[in-house]
């Protein structure tokens, strides 16, 4: 550690959340610049790049719902892959923002300010991302319906024994929850919008977004009641959602599958991705809109700090299974681990250990959590790995099972691989579009955390 | 002492309460040696469950500590004194652990050789369950608690004098270091002292089980002492409701976190239902023991989340000393939970040398308590973070 950092770092006093003296007016001007200006080439070339990917995906999964899902790699005994795979990849990376809005509320981080909005967002698209696979998955798609619990001629009811369903509808709620408080965070912000667009059309769809917005003391009474009950619903929403995907597996007998850490480490995981997956955009976005003053490096460094302890968590249940593999004393059990690591797919299981556990060890060190190309790197490597924690857990488990009569091997298809790059390229779609067309940082939360906005309680007796 | 700055000078506590603890510890041990020639076995197995309600408050509030300073917390720096003299209780553990040490064959299965060689199961586990490396891990990980424990309270305790803010950075790298030996180290204290009493048995999540009702019990018993305290006027009188407020909210965030853990691994064991774990907890619901079952989901669980759960109710003091006293005494309900039911064919019976352990643990924490308290002052007076703390507000 260097001198300056030591005098920088005075414990007496809260470091400002946000940067260089800013003013109010400031902020306002900074967020909402992207919304007033026109859109530059790079915001066409990158609409372009990721509508490409998107169209790919569309043409895919226009061919799977033509041919079936006979397309795919997925085979008998590999009966869930890319899928499923996918389906918890991007339903984990959807856990970083209503965490990061909800529960850091709770917790009283003003940082979250800066980042809660767009992490929000993220949710959001990559929860629409997720929904997609385990309805393209059933086959076909025209009758998710029946999914919903309701009395219908056909005389169709749920299986309320299986956690698929409790997907649908733990998916469904999160997915509504983060929507209404995503929205109830944006109100304030239309209405600030609505009074400073001079275009006619604008202020006419940010005044009915707005709802009547007049920022009037009791209006902010009711909000910020509304907000703190949203968060409240939202917090055990978030925890429980990839808990639901865990028992998904974990209530199966499949070795590597049943396991009682399942909940707790998939709850880590999906943190873990989603926040390596909030600080790849933000690092893009706060240098092309020049938001360094608002998400600051003290902003990423918590994030990476985030992403050091949950990836440790992650690393914890890794090795916990495989101790407990052998603990068990079952057989099948110990040769399912013995065959992950060293099987045909050990590739993908050391890409896995590699990325989610061995790289995130480098955010140790202050300069490397505080260095933008480094974090940039490491963030990537944490969404691949991630991805591949997946495919380790589905793929290994299915592919060898007790019987090595029923063994086989899975290979995807090029259709396969269309569709997780389309579901790449919906996600960074929207998110481009969301940049041009809502504040991506929530200017009055913003403005609420800086210098001098909080109440400072002089009022309050010190006497003994 | 006294201190201008901050208008606080300690208040000594009244001697009655170091003589309860005396008085609770010397009968509850006295009780307890008569219980050894009694019932060798259950004597045995109480002391196991009051010396890990100890591992619990202990390195629990060690671990609560580490977490100030690693998260940066300003709101708990004034109480922090309180945990570190619960943490005191560390060093105890090492004299504590002996009479187990010495007498594990009596509880433990797998420390029986004839035992061992004619079970395949037991027989593979044996370079993991066996006396002297169990012996070993055991000594390792009180040391590594005691390390850490001394490191990291005598640094808070210079800084009264000096106010030297390179402590707090010290402190907060030491806690970084600390918190995953503290996940390791506890985790395999719950395999080897709890899961191996039936060593047949395996639950991946076991770790994390016992580890949020570690943290629950050391918050618990964190905001007893505290609400208590302030009652009696012996905090500052800038520590307000918003502080408790903070350790209410934490106790249910906690007390949630045990549920879910619980829930989790009883909905996974019981819906897949295999022979070689569902034991486990058929063990925990026959011959009566389903009542002990439900009243720990009531006590560790339903009646705090029901009493915590609105906002005033956090900061509210008669709320937060019921579900602090219930919550102790649930954390010694799940281990009793635990532990009872491992040895063979036993149905769910109640004895008196079920209480005179317990009643011992507390003497020990009051002990180590007021001990500390008489030496050291009640607030940490040089932390850089204290002014911040004391003008908390929600």
């Amino acid at each position: 550690m260097d001198n300056k950092e030591n005098i920088a770092l005075d414990y007496r006093y809260e470091l400002p959340v946000v940067e260089g003296n800013l003013k109010k007016s400031d902020i306002d001007d900074l967020i909402a610049a992207p919304l007033e200006k026109k859109a530059n080439k790079n915001f066409y070339i990158s609409l372009a790049l990721s509508g490409t990917a998107l169209l790919i995906g569309v043409v895919c999964i226009a061919i799977t719902l033509f041919n079936g899902i006979g397309v795919w790699g997925n085979n008998q005994p590999v009966g869930w892959a890319f899928d499923i795979v996918n389906f918890v990849f991007w339903v984990g990376i959807g856990h970083a923002g209503t965490l990061i809005s909800a529960i850091l509320f709770l917790f009283r981080q003003r940082w979250r300010t800066g980042i809660a909005r767009f992490a929000e967002a993220m949710t959001i698209f990559a929860v629409m991302c997720a929904a997609l696979f385990p309805v393209l998955h059933t086959g076909r798609p025209w009758l998710a319906g029946y999914l919903f619990p309701y009395p219908n001629q056909n005389g169709l009811w749920i299986n309320f024994n299986s956690p698929l369903v409790w997907d649908v509808f733990a998916v469904s709620t999160y997915f509504t929850v983060s929507l209404v408080f995503w929205y109830i965070g944006l109100i304030p912000d239309f209405a600030s919008l609505r009074d400073r667009t001079l275009s006619k059309t604008k202020k006419i769809i940010y005044s009915i977004l707005s709802l009547g917005w007049r920022h009037s003391h009791r209006q902010w009474q009711h909000y910020e009641k509304a907000y703190m009950l949203l968060a409240g619903f939202a917090t055990p929403l978030v925890l429980s959602v990839h808990t639901i995907v865990s028992f998904d597996f974990a209530v199966s007998v499949l070795p590597g599958w049943h396991t009682t850490i399942f909940p707790p480490y998939f709850v880590a995981g999906a943190i873990f991705s989603g926040f390596a997956m909030v600080v790849t955009v933000l690092l893009f976005v706060r240098k092309i809109f020049h938001l360094e003053q608002i998400i600051t490096l003290n902003h990423l460094e918590k994030m990476n700090k985030v992403i050091l302890a949950t990836g440790m968590m992650v690393g914890y249940a890794y090795a916990m299974e495989f101790f407990m593999a052998w603990y068990s004393g079952v057989p099948t059990e110990q040769f399912v681990f013995i065959n992950r690591a060293f099987g045909p797919y050990a590739w993908a299981y050391w890409i896995m250990i590699s990325c989610n556990v061995l790289f995130p060890q480098l955010f140790w060190f202050k300069k490397i959590r505080r260095s933008t190309t480094a974090m940039l790197v490491i963030v990537i490597l944490v969404n691949v790995g991630m991805w591949f924690e997946r495919f380790v857990i589905i793929v290994t488990s299915l592919h060898r099972d007790f019987l090595p009569s029923s063994w086989g091997m899975y290979s995807p298809t090029l259709i396969d691989f269309g569709i997780l790059l389309g579901s790449f390229g919906l996600f960074f779609t929207l998110v481009i579009l969301f940049t041009k067309s809502m504040p991506a940082v929530s200017m009055s939360e913003v403005k609420a955390v800086t210098e001098g906005a909080q109440p400072q309680h002089h009022g309050v007796s010190d006497h003994e | 002492m006294e201190n201008n700055l901050l208008r606080y000078s300690n208040k000594a506590l009244p001697k009655r309460i170091n003589a309860a603890g005396f008085i609770l510890m010397i009968s509850g041990f006295s009780f307890g040696i008569i219980a050894y020639f009694y019932d060798a076995q259950r004597a045995l197995q109480n002391y196991l469950i009051m010396y890990l309600f100890l591992i619990s408050i202990g390195v629990g509030s060690l671990f609560l500590i580490a977490l100030e300073y690693i998260v940066n917390a300003e709101w708990s720096v004034p109480i922090r004194r309180i945990i570190e003299f619960l943490a005191s209780l560390i060093p105890y553990l090492i004299v504590l652990a002996l009479p187990l040490l010495i007498k594990l064959n009596i509880i433990f299965e797998w420390t029986h050789i004839a035992v061992v060689r004619d079970d395949k199961v037991l027989f593979d586990k044996s370079p993991y369950l066996n006396i002297t490396f169990f012996v070993v891990r055991a000594v390792v990980f009180l040391l590594i608690w005691n390390l850490f424990y001394w490191l990291i309270t005598r640094n808070s305790l210079k800084q009264d004098t000096s106010g030297d803010q390179a402590l707090t950075k010290r402190n907060i790298k030491l806690s970084a270091v600390f918190i995953p030996c503290f996940a390791i180290t506890i985790t395999f204290t719950a395999i080897d002292w709890l899961m191996s009493l039936e060593p047949h048995w395996f639950s991946t999540i076991f770790g994390i089980y016992f580890f949020s009702g570690t943290i629950v019990a050391a918050l618990s018993a964190v905001t007893l002492i505290v609400v208590l305290l302030k009652e009696n006027n012996y905090l500052h009188p800038k520590i307000i409701d918003d502080h408790l407020y903070s350790l209410g909210a934490l106790l249910f965030g906690f007390v949630n976190f045990w549920g879910y853990i619980a829930f989790a691994q009883y909905l996974l064991i019981w819906y897949a239902d295999v022979p070689e774990e569902n034991f486990w907890f058929m063990h925990r619901w026959q011959n009566g023991w389903w009542i002990v079952s439900l009243l720990l989901i009531i006590t560790h669980f339903v009646v705090p989340y029901i009493v915590l759960l609105s906002q005033p109710a956090k900061m509210d003091h008669k709320k937060l000393k019921f579900s602090a006293a219930l919550l102790l005494c649930a954390h010694i309900l799940d281990l009793f939970w635990i532990v009872m039911p491992s040895s063979q064919n036993s149905s769910f019976s109640i004895s008196w040398i079920d209480f005179v352990f317990p009643v011992a643990g507390i003497g020990i924490v009051i002990l180590a308590f007021s001990y500390k308290a008489k030496r050291e002052n009640l607030l940490p007076v040089g932390d850089p973070k204290l002014e911040r703390g004391l003008n908390f507000h929600l």
